[in-house]
């Protein structure tokens, strides 16, 4: 018989089986994603798209990958505490290393992979890392440079972010794990209980996925400007932390201090006091950690506005996710020559309504729904003042001057004078 | 007791088929995520030129552009086909059904000939010697409006046929 201490002590070393099969399932779900992803600013998008919409099993992987690198932050966040309480730094030091780098490689992909879809959130991300390279001391311009591998964020940044993500810090974590893996035995990693318990929180993932699809919001061409961009779980800290840190100061919260702190842990096998110094960093991130994020999570819930907006941004992506993929051209040459944007459905319609109204005012004009938010109808729009044909052009480049609320937005970027027109022109036709 | 052998040796199975769970799931999900997708069947007529443009004894060479659906992406994909306005316009394919490079109309030898494997076709696409096991394919083709049409057929599809 063992003393319950002990089996609890026994059941926390787990940490190590829960991220080990966390990580499979980030390389597995990654290669697999890998089959259809093209990293490239016109393609990347559309690529991701089709792996939702249209592959068997695509919106499940990908929801395992995004969701897993979430999943994975937190674990191999506890294993390192877990490490700690075990004392590993004494005991084990290729362990205790271990650990604390993959801590430091697992953030670093979350990072990259966040550009890698290419939408709103990505394009913010990507934005962020940029400002967050560029505020640091004395390397500043230069490191926001070989970041975005030019002087502003192209298609060559995505590249970079992409080779990082795909090649470089996979290799960096198996040259981790294999160094591991070396130092020990077989039955030290096979341990049923470690593999009991990443079988659980793979099942629990697992399930989580089917439940909740992994978001993407608008591609960064038809991104709206009153967008509201918001992290992963993973990186909600940084968010809030940086809501309060002017300039460089950001930069040495979010790359600086990470940095010196990983090192300081890294070395700790070698220093003294050693008990302290993890001590404090571990608790003092923890503890920040948790309150950043909480607070995150209850700012956007006590501002009406951006509550508000958010919801917007959820039901825009519902309705993107029931609309059906269209295949995108792959060249130019092939763009112009698709680009027959006029004419109408044997409906009615004009094909750019159906395009871009029809999801919120139904097929034939008729209103809609979307969780909380109504649509109206079209019906009989032409008897209100106001909205005679013309008017409804006007409405669709500036409907705030027509005294329109969002989710309805100016589509002048999207619809050409004689596309409006057609509309226009259309809707006032409706009659009951 | 704790540890008498048969209890260990099925303890020791249990990671494994954790494991194997683990990627049986994915596994599965791997299967049909990475099945191939055929595209749909196109038996759209393409445009080649007007009749009355292709004429003389020689088979000319034209191109085509076929749209092509391929998972997310749409191309114009463009071909090469040979017409040949002395056999009532029939139109070749100029993919050799040996291993499916591009032959060349010669002049001088009044033939086509494959680059890869020197295989020989004549004016009406027979074969004349080299490895490939049949003749040039020949495409389905109409006239509408004055206009030659013709459907493209790939080196496969033709073998099926």
């Amino acid at each position: 018989m063992t003393r319950p201490s002990e089996n609890i002590r026994d059941w926390l070393e787990a940490t190590s089986g829960i991220v080990g099969v966390l990580l499979l399932v980030q390389v597995a779900t990654g290669v697999l994603l890998a089959f259809y992803y093209v990293p490239s600013v016109d393609h990347a998008h559309t690529t991701v798209s089709y792996i939702e919409k249209v592959v068997s099993s695509g919106a499940w992987l990908r929801s395992l990958h995004h969701y897993g690198s979430q999943w994975l932050s937190l674990f191999v966040f506890l294993h390192a505490i877990r490490l700690f309480l075990t004392r590993a730094y004494v005991a084990n030091k290729v362990q205790w290393i271990v650990g604390i780098l993959l801590l430091g490689l697992v953030m670093a992909a979350g990072g990259t992979g966040y550009s890698l879809p290419w939408d709103a959130r990505a394009f913010f991300s990507t934005r962020i890392a940029e400002g967050l390279m560029a505020g640091l001391p004395f390397v500043g311009p230069m490191a926001r440079l070989w970041l975005l591998g030019g002087s502003d964020i192209s298609t060559i940044t995505l590249s970079r972010l992409s080779a990082l993500h795909v090649l470089v810090i996979p290799a960096c974590v198996g040259a981790v794990v294999v160094w591991r893996l070396f130092r020990a035995n077989v039955a030290e990693i096979l341990v049923p209980r470690h593999a009991i318990a990443g079988g659980v929180v793979f099942l629990l993932l697992a399930l989580w996925c089917l439940k909740y699809r992994a978001p993407l919001g608008p591609s960064v061409a038809a991104m709206p400007i009153d967008y509201v961009p918001r992290p992963g779980a993973q990186f909600l800290w940084l968010y809030q932390s940086l809501k309060f840190l002017p300039g460089g100061l950001g930069s040495v919260a979010g790359v600086v201090l990470p940095g010196i702190v990983l090192t300081i842990l890294v070395l700790l096998p070698w220093l003294k006091r050693q008990r302290l110094i993890a001590g404090t960093i571990l608790g003092v991130m923890g503890v920040l950690v948790v309150a950043m994020t909480t607070a995150s999570y209850l700012s956007d819930r006590n501002d009406p506005q951006t509550a508000r907006q958010l919801a917007i941004q959820a039901a825009h992506e519902d309705a993107w996710r029931r609309e059906s993929f269209t295949p995108a051209p792959i060249t130019l040459a092939t763009a112009m020559a698709m680009s027959v944007e006029t004419g109408s459905a044997p409906g009615g319609q004009p094909n750019m309504y159906i395009k871009f109204c029809a999801e919120c005012h139904g097929l034939n004009g008729e209103g809609g729904q979307l969780g909380r938010l109504r649509f109206p109808p079209l019906i009989d729009v032409s008897t209100k003042p106001r909205r005679t044909s013309d008017d409804i052009v006007g409405l669709l480049k500036d409907p705030e001057a027509y005294g329109l609320q969002p989710p309805m937005r100016s589509f002048s970027n999207r619809l050409t004078e004689e596309q409006m027109k057609e509309i226009g022109e259309w809707i006032v036709t409706l009659k009951k | 007791m704790d540890h008498e052998p048969s209890r260990r040796s099925f303890l020791k199975l249990v990671p494994l088929g954790i494991l194997a769970g683990v990627f049986a799931s994915i596994g599965g999900a791997a299967f049909r995520f990475l099945r191939p997708k055929l595209s749909a069947a196109t038996d759209s007529w393409l445009d080649v030129a007007p009749v009355a443009e292709l004429t003389g004894p020689q088979p000319l060479s034209r191109k085509i552009a076929a749209e092509q659906i391929a998972g997310w992406a749409i191309n114009i994909e463009e071909h090469n086909v040979f017409v040949l306005p002395a056999k009532d316009h029939q139109v070749l394919s100029p993919v050799c059904p040996h291993e499916g490079c591009e032959v060349a109309w010669d002049q001088g030898s009044n033939r086509f000939a494959c680059p890869c494997h020197e295989s020989f076709f004549a004016a009406d696409g027979a074969r004349i010697s080299g490895p490939a096991p049949r003749g040039l394919d020949r495409l389905p083709m109409r006239v509408q409006n004055g206009k030659l049409q013709v459907q493209y057929v790939t080196k496969e599809q033709a073998t099926q046929a």
